[in-house]
């Protein structure tokens, strides 16, 4: 099962190599996600109503499962998105259809590399897969080949390479800690028995462990002040890739983060969710105050990225049923209100040439459906009810007041304000007003809005009541964080 | 202190005189040979000192009474040296020294030596003496923390005790400390006795003197000990590099076997340094004045690494 | 630049010395695996394919780093002493023969992460990249006698990887802005 997973995204990059005319690619790729999505919901479902899948070197379990979900579906809607997107590249002639061929075979090497990290058991299978999704990324960051771009694709090789090196040394000092009590010959990186034996690791090692890889994975994660690749990495490549980037990689990167989180609060309690609710706050603090001051939507929208996975962080770093509910829920929401503002700006960029907020004014009268689509998503990312945001961001500050750590939920709120004012200023001015002269009215294609239209529709639905099947699922997940829902 | 102590120490002494400029020869005949071509006598040190022995002082007219007493200072201070610091016997008498005096002795030679370049009150003296104050400031720190790295693994700052220990240790003794503290000292031997890269002991410019520059002014008997000294300050540090870190051979008592083991013993390893001078010397260039830092920066971090070294290994 | 990778080469020959000399102390296979790939790909190959793009890129020497020479010796220096006192609670309660190792590797590390912030030319950088994994593999081997071989295994071909790809880049870099100077890359900002 979990190798047909595997396989699919596999088989699909192969075959979109091959291929010959523009349409095969569109069409395989399209149809890849789509088996890709289909074959995921059954191990993702069994994942979560029953004990964890685990078969050899793969381990499924809901934490897993969840993520799973997000990649699947988030690929598919990128995959879907980027036909008309790239077509409008082809058009202005930026891209041919050699660049074509090599951008899905990439795309879908990515998404193989990231569903491999949530789906190993080793923790050293997982920091190699995290390594593979750095290396296939750069591509994609670097893809078309302009100066800024290249300078965006080196910094994100150099930067990331240099966290995961860290990474890797924490994983090394967890292996150590995990000798004595695993006994001699268990030479294992396993997640599932280091869990088993969690209680047990050397107190010391594990802190320093945890302290190296938060660093070095949060790096990847676009955790403050190691988050100085993402702005340029997400606004230099190409939108729906951006997406990509910011709506799931970021993600994986966590998923790290919080399988160690999980081992280490086993070990030495309290000190891994300090820590957590320090980088988490920093980088809600630092990405608030670079939001005031971008003009370039792109990385507008990196920034709010670092943002919001600070108030993941944060969420997980508070602890306790609220906030930890809360955090994954936001991991969810995040993602799908995410790649809905990337697809926006993505039609808006194309259509205006340029991504300076300041001189894109108007959109109201030129795309009327995107203008809409954006408002919505910008009113969503900034918090507001009744999208799914709100409920994650509720959910976090009430477990902040519930154990009592009212000096964070204050600062919480306060930075979500300023948040919410730089957001709703941004989008407004860009939606409201008169476009300039020459840009040419119309929205750019049904293949762009249909994605959008989904997303939309669910953090609509999200936010306005919770489907008990994804409230099930998201409850087994808590477990795993030793919290009863 | 009995007689034999003292007749030993006087041997000692005798025999550090005696070899010192031949040294500087077998360092010139190495340097020629690996050149391809004859060079002079390795005696040819000898008759130089016994030539200017005999010529007539003539001094600047700048030069106050200090020009004519530091000569006799600065042998005398390489004399001091030389019976503080144990050649070829490390028992109880072999050397009253203890390593920071000794450091402090090189440090007065050192700085007599600058003076006496300011003396002559010509410019190339002054730009001499500057460049050689400069050196110095980041080799004292070098040698000091070398030499901290095995007192510190042999608990004591006498120069014969550490002998001793390291003699008593044996092969066992070898660590990476002694490795890079060593290192550090060669480097620093270099740079002290103006050799290349830091150095060229035969130019004649004097715009790229060091050493050269500080003894232009002095002429006749007075040059004669200068030279003598600097030589005699060569064959120091390089008996100071082999009997304290790779003290192997030394006498430890003073039976008559074991003198002459102790003098073969010195007699092969300052050989060895010797040559070992002139190839560096030979495949080297000199270096500019500006860069001589980084690679004084480098021997200081050696032996930085060599005192941490005992801490963490 | 020669000597840079001169350099490298010769630290992973050490290195992989020491993984054979441990996997003789203790006598399991693996080690010896691993050490023989740390020569061939660390010692060899990446090498090789360093001197190769050096070549391409017609790169000579390094410029004048954003350090100077004598204030990043003393830098390094600093370093292991840092790294030293991080490591010294770990290291006495550890019983493994290589226990003090630790402190070299993360100095290690960390002289390799300083080299990547001080240095400008993206060729440095690389190596920096490349002193800071094989101190970590310094670090894998002394405290745990190395992990599971497939990881292992990985994690030399992700290294390989992270060259050969940086290398691309790098011929990208020079492509573009005539230079490997990344101080030239400045445009993105705020």
């Amino acid at each position: 099962m979990i190798e047909a997973l595997l396989l699919v995204p596999l088989f699909t990059a192969l075959l979109c190599g091959l291929a010959r005319s523009e349409r095969t690619i569109y069409v395989l790729s399209a149809a890849g996600s789509t088996v890709t999505a289909l074959v995921a919901f059954p191990c993702c479902y069994q994942a979560f109503s029953g004990p964890p899948l685990h078969r050899g070197p793969w381990y499924l379990d809901p934490l897993s499962a969840l993520f799973v979900l997000v990649i699947v579906v988030i690929t598919l809607l990128v995959s879907v998105y980027s036909v008309q997107y790239l077509q409008h590249d082809r058009r202005e002639g930026e891209v041919n259809v050699k660049d074509l061929r090599y951008y899905h075979v990439l795309l879908h090497l990515f998404a193989l590399c990231m569903l491999l990290v949530v789906v190993v058991d080793s923790l050293g299978l997982m920091w190699i897969a995290v390594e593979g999704t750095t290396l296939i990324s750069a591509f994609l960051v670097g893809f078309y080949k302009k100066g800024e771009a290249i300078e965006a694709s080196w910094k994100y090789l150099i930067i990331c390479s240099v966290g995961i090196t860290l990474a890797l040394l924490g994983i090394v000092l967890l292996y150590a800690s995990s000798m004595a009590a695993l006994g001699e010959g268990a030479d294992t990186l396993d997640w599932s028995a280091l869990r088993a034996v969690a209680d047990q690791l050397d107190p010391a090692l594990v802190k320093v462990a945890f302290i190296f890889i938060v660093v070095g994975l949060g790096t990847k994660a676009g955790l403050a002040p190691m988050h100085t690749w993402l702005p340029d990495a997400h606004s230099q490549s190409p939108t729906p890739i951006s997406a990509l980037l910011s709506a799931v990689l970021l993600n994986c990167a966590m998923y790290g983060v919080l399988r160690v989180h999980i081992l280490a609060q086993a070990a030495v309690p309290g000190f891994s969710s300090s820590l957590l609710t320090f980088f988490g706050l920093l980088s809600v603090a630092i990405a608030t105050a670079f939001l005031l001051t971008s003009r370039d939507l792109k990385r507008f929208l990196a920034f709010s990225s670092v943002e919001h996975m600070g108030i993941i962080a944060l969420g997980f770093g508070i602890g306790g049923p609220l906030a930890v509910l809360g955090a994954l829920f936001h991991v969810v929401a995040h993602s799908l209100t995410k790649t809905l503002m990337f697809f926006g700006a993505g039609n808006v960029i194309q259509r205006y040439r340029t991504r300076e907020m300041r001189e894109i004014k108007g959109v109201g009268r030129t795309m009327p459906a995107t203008a809409s689509l954006l408002v919505l998503g910008g009113a969503a990312i900034a918090g507001s009810p009744p999208f799914a945001i709100f409920i994650g961001e509720l959910l976090i500050t009430a477990g902040a007041l519930a154990s009592g750590e009212y000096l964070v939920a204050g600062l919480f709120i306060a930075l979500m304000a300023i948040i919410f004012a730089a957001m709703t200023y941004r989008v407004l001015g860009m939606v409201s007003g008169r476009p300039q002269e020459g840009v040419p009215a119309g929205e750019l294609g049904a293949l762009r809005l249909m994605p959008m239209l989904v997303l939309a529709a669910a953090i609509i639905v999200l936010g306005v009541l919770l489907p008990s099947a994804l409230g099930d699922a998201l409850g087994s997940v808590a477990e795993l964080f030793e919290v009863i829902i | 202190m009995q007689l034999t102590d003292v007749l030993i120490v006087i041997a000692e002494v005798s025999f550090v005189l005696m070899v010192s400029p031949l040294l500087t020869g077998i360092i010139g005949k190495a340097k020629a040979w690996m050149q391809c071509r004859q060079g002079p006598s390795v005696l040819q040190p000898y008759r130089d000192l016994w030539k200017l022995m005999r010529k007539a002082t003539v001094a600047s007219r700048e030069a106050s009474w200090l020009f004519f007493v530091i000569p006799y200072v600065c042998l005398g201070a390489m004399v001091c040296l030389a019976v503080m610091v144990p050649v070829f016997n490390a028992g109880p008498s072999g050397g009253v020294g203890d390593m920071v005096a000794t450091i402090y002795v090189l440090g007065l030679f050192r700085f007599m030596m600058v003076l006496g370049g300011l003396e002559g009150g010509s410019p190339f003296g002054g730009m001499g003496s500057s460049r050689e104050m400069m050196i110095s400031a980041i080799v004292e720190p070098t040698l000091l923390l070398s030499i901290f790295s095995v007192a510190a693994i042999s608990g004591t700052t006498d120069l014969s005790s550490i002998s001793r220990f390291f003699a008593a240790l044996g092969p066992k003794g070898l660590s990476p400390t002694l490795f890079l503290a060593s290192a550090a000292i060669f480097i620093s031997l270099l740079a002290e006795n103006s050799r290349v890269p830091f150095d060229n002991p035969a130019t004649h410019l004097e715009l790229t003197m060091v050493h050269e520059g500080m003894l232009l002014e002095y002429s006749g008997r007075e040059l004669a000990m200068m030279e003598m000294a600097s030589y005699v300050r060569l064959t120091m540090f390089m008996v100071i590099l082999s009997n304290v870190f790779f003290p192997w051979g030394i006498a430890l008592g003073t039976g008559a076997g074991e003198l002459l083991v102790g003098v073969a013993s010195i007699s092969l390893k300052l050989l060895l340094l010797s040559v070992s001078v002139a190839v560096v010397e030979s495949v080297m260039a000199k270096m500019r004045l500006f860069r001589l830092p980084n690679l004084l920066t480098v021997s200081f971090t050696l032996s930085l690494l060599a005192v941490m070294s005992y801490y963490i290994l | 630049m020669g000597q840079l990778v001169r350099s490298f080469a010769f630290q992973s020959l050490m290195l992989a010395a020491i993984a054979a000399v441990l996997a003789h102390y203790t006598g399991s296979e693996h080690i010896y695996v691993v050490a023989g790939l740390t020569l061939v790909v660390k010692g060899l190959v990446i090498p090789r394919f360093l001197i190769y793009s050096m070549d391409r890129l017609k790169v000579r020497r390094e410029i004048e780093p954003l350090v100077g020479i004598p204030a990043s010796l003393l830098i390094s220096g600093g370093l292991v002493i840092v790294a030293y006192y991080i490591t010294e609670p770990l290291i006495s309660s550890a019983e493994t023969v290589t226990r003090n190792c630790l402190a070299v590797s993360l100095a290690v590390v960390l002289i390799g992460l300083f080299m990547m912030i001080s240095r400008r030319k993206a060729m440095t950088q690389m190596v920096g990249l490349l002193m800071m994994e094989n101190g970590l593999f310094l670090g894998i081997i002394s405290t745990t006698y190395g992990m599971p071989l497939i990881v292992e295994i990985g994690i030399f071909f992700d290294v390989l990887m992270a060259v050969l790809i940086m290398g691309i880049f790098a011929y990208r870099i020079n492509q573009t802005f005539e230079t490997l100077d990344t101080t030239f890359m400045r445009r993105l900002r705020g």
